[in-house]
């Protein structure tokens, strides 16, 4: 593992990884099942999710000198227990073979969240599925696409167990290679900070310490903060948001708004609950300070935050109480995927850091934090439904698009 | 119908605790009673109890077993619920203490209800456009309700604008919607 310091990157052999909790993971992908449809989003959140596994464990065996497919495989299941996806148990040869998933990040956390309120009908397992079958591709050194899976049960259609069916494919045309850490260095512009830096900073250090010795208990889970987090691959999130933005441009340009509003919910839903977890936990008060109710605070510790969890160095350049917060990001973990892999926007792309960094605000000003307030999906929907926001955000400017960094604004409707 | 009738209907039977009266096929509340201040909200207790009702008789029906004398009975924790169709127009819910004998419920329920029956409103329901019911069924439902308008816009292919008048929907357009609802609610069949 790597931290690439003067931007808060992080990789694991080569492959850029940061922290999200369950909550932003389903309703990412959620957002796109919704452009994309059921059958097009699991393809496109299999596909992606192979494809960045591959390009983590190949390294990763390389470098760790685990040659034999036994060795690899050992290898992969502890690497996704220890990442919080769950427990998974790969039964394969190189032609596929079956896995069989408990605890499973995904489907496990979706019936934990909405499994009482819907049914599903769908498999949750995508991103299982991927890892699954980029094991089994590196453990016998085929090529990525070599490998599919299809869940054949999923706790989260109230079934027993998770359970995947592993089949040899011949590789498809055009599989794009994940994007890895020489890429992003060739994308970055020059880090800096921004006002209260040196604070900022100093939490930022010691949460990256903190979540580094952070690892998935006996379920292979990681319960932290009053969330379920998962160490992921930035691959992922990036390829599967932006073919669904693609899709969606392509498909029905008039639509293209509605799509990008959801990318931008799900920075609000993993600010407030993983941002808004971790400022509520003792643990913040150990690495940086108990909350006195000023919201400068919320607005220093979201900037701290997203460094820690190997979002990028977000920084605040300007703060107006109750009013404005600009936000810049001189490094971040959608704009280098989307320059080496589509080259330059004509127009902002940033999704996460607009609405993260509109949250930010919200969570600083609507939020009473004296009264150390349960963050539950009451709270969530009274903050964040439409027109009680308060706040709204524009991208001045966008590392998607070529400028030096990626800056917005969020200021009070 | 006025407060006195509920609460005179429902004034002799000690175990009872609420009687709410809903209004079919929307499943609004239409009139309801409570021996104290409950702490829940009888609009939305009355959208439950109707759905279930609903979602009963499809469920007699697909069996074959349906007959309009149905009765729902849940005994929960700390109550016994019973719901019954009045008529084709009216659900009533009545609620009564858990250590109620349910043998006992059940008649007073039968009795409470023909006293009800007489004093509703002899009316010819005007159904609502059916997009118009899926939509308000899915923002009684759907998780994440501030994003479902966006989200069935994304699913159904509609403007978002259209889905804030679903009245106006066209036929092709309602379809669209429903089968939106479905997949967001993970239903097979939507009964509104």
């Amino acid at each position: 593992m790597t931290l690439l310091e003067p931007h808060d990157l992080t990789f694991m052999a080569g492959a850029p990884y940061l922290y999200h909790c369950h909550h932003y993971n389903l309703f990412h992908d959620q957002t796109v099942d919704d452009v994309l449809g059921e059958e097009a989003g699991q393809r496109v959140r299999f596909e992606a999710a192979r494809a960045a596994y591959h390009g983590l464990l190949a390294p990763l065996s390389a470098r760790l000198d685990k040659r034999t497919p036994a060795e690899r495989i050992e290898l992969a299941q502890e690497l996704f227990r220890a990442t919080g996806h769950g427990r998974m148990s790969l039964d394969i040869t190189a032609d596929g073979g079956t896995a069989r998933g408990e605890y499973l990040h995904y489907g496990y956390t979706w019936s934990e969240k909405y499994g009482d309120a819907v049914r599903r009908l769908e498999t949750a397992d995508a991103v299982a599925a991927g890892f699954a079958a980029a094991a089994t591709q590196v453990a016998f050194g085929l090529p990525d696409g070599s490998i599919g899976a299809r869940e054949r049960q999923c706790v989260a259609r109230r079934e027993p167990v998770c359970e995947f069916a592993l089949s040899r494919r011949t590789p498809g045309p055009g599989i794009a290679a994940p994007v890895t850490e020489e890429d992003f260095k060739r994308h970055l512009g020059g880090s800096r900070g921004g006002q209260h830096e040196e604070q900022i900073g100093a939490i930022a250090d010691a949460l990256q310490g903190f979540v580094k010795g952070v690892g998935g208990d006996e379920r292979g889970l990681v319960d932290a903060f009053g969330v379920f987090v998962t160490l992921h691959l930035a691959n992922y999130y990036d390829q599967t948001a932006y073919e669904a933005v693609r899709h969606i441009e392509q498909a029905a340009p008039s639509s293209v708004g509605l799509c990008e509003a959801l990318l931008r919910e799900a920075g609000h839903v993993c600010v407030f609950n993983t941002f808004g977890g971790i400022l509520a936990s003792p643990e913040w008060e150990a690495v940086a300070y108990p909350l006195s109710g000023d919201p400068l605070e919320i607005i220093k510790g979201g900037a701290a935050i997203a460094r820690g969890l190997g979002f990028g160095r977000w920084s605040v350049d300007e703060y107006v109480p109750g009013q404005r917060l600009v936000m810049c990001a001189s490094s971040n973990y959608e704009a280098p995927f989307y320059l080496a892999r589509y080259g330059r926007s004509d127009k902002p792309r940033c999704y996460f850091f607009q609405g993260a960094a509109l949250a930010i605000m919200v969570l600083a000003h609507r939020v009473k934090w004296q009264e150390k307030p349960r963050l539950s999906q009451a709270l969530y929907n009274e903050l964040f439904r439409g027109a009680g926001l308060g706040f709204e955000v524009t991208a001045n400017r966008c590392a998607t698009r070529g400028d030096d960094c990626t800056e917005v604004v969020v200021r009070a409707t | 119908m006025n407060e006195p009738v509920l609460a005179a209907a429902a004034r002799e039977v000690a175990s009872l605790r609420a009687v709410l009266v809903t209004a079919m096929p929307d499943c609004l509340l239409f009139d309801s009673w409570q021996r104290d201040t409950a702490g829940w909200a009888d609009e939305e207790v009355a959208t439950y109890f109707g759905d279930l009702v609903r979602s009963n008789r499809s469920a007699l029906k697909s069996l074959g077993s349906w007959s309009s004398e149905m009765q729902v009975t849940i005994e929960s924790a700390d109550s016994i619920i019973l719901l019954n169709e009045i008529d084709t127009h009216f659900v009533c819910g009545c609620i009564f203490e858990r250590g109620a004998p349910l043998g006992m419920a059940r008649l007073h329920t039968r009795r409470l209800i023909e006293q009800i029956r007489e004093s509703l409103p002899r009316v010819e329901v005007e159904e609502r456009p059916r997009a118009v019911r899926v939509m308000e069924f899915l923002h009684r439902y759907a998780p994440d309700p501030h994003t479902v308008t966006m989200r069935v816009a994304l699913r159904a292919g509609l403007p978002l604008a259209s889905l804030e008048k679903p009245e106006a929907l066209d036929d092709r357009q309602a379809e669209a919607l429903e089968n939106a609802a479905k997949a967001i609610l993970g239903l097979q069949t939507l009964n509104v």
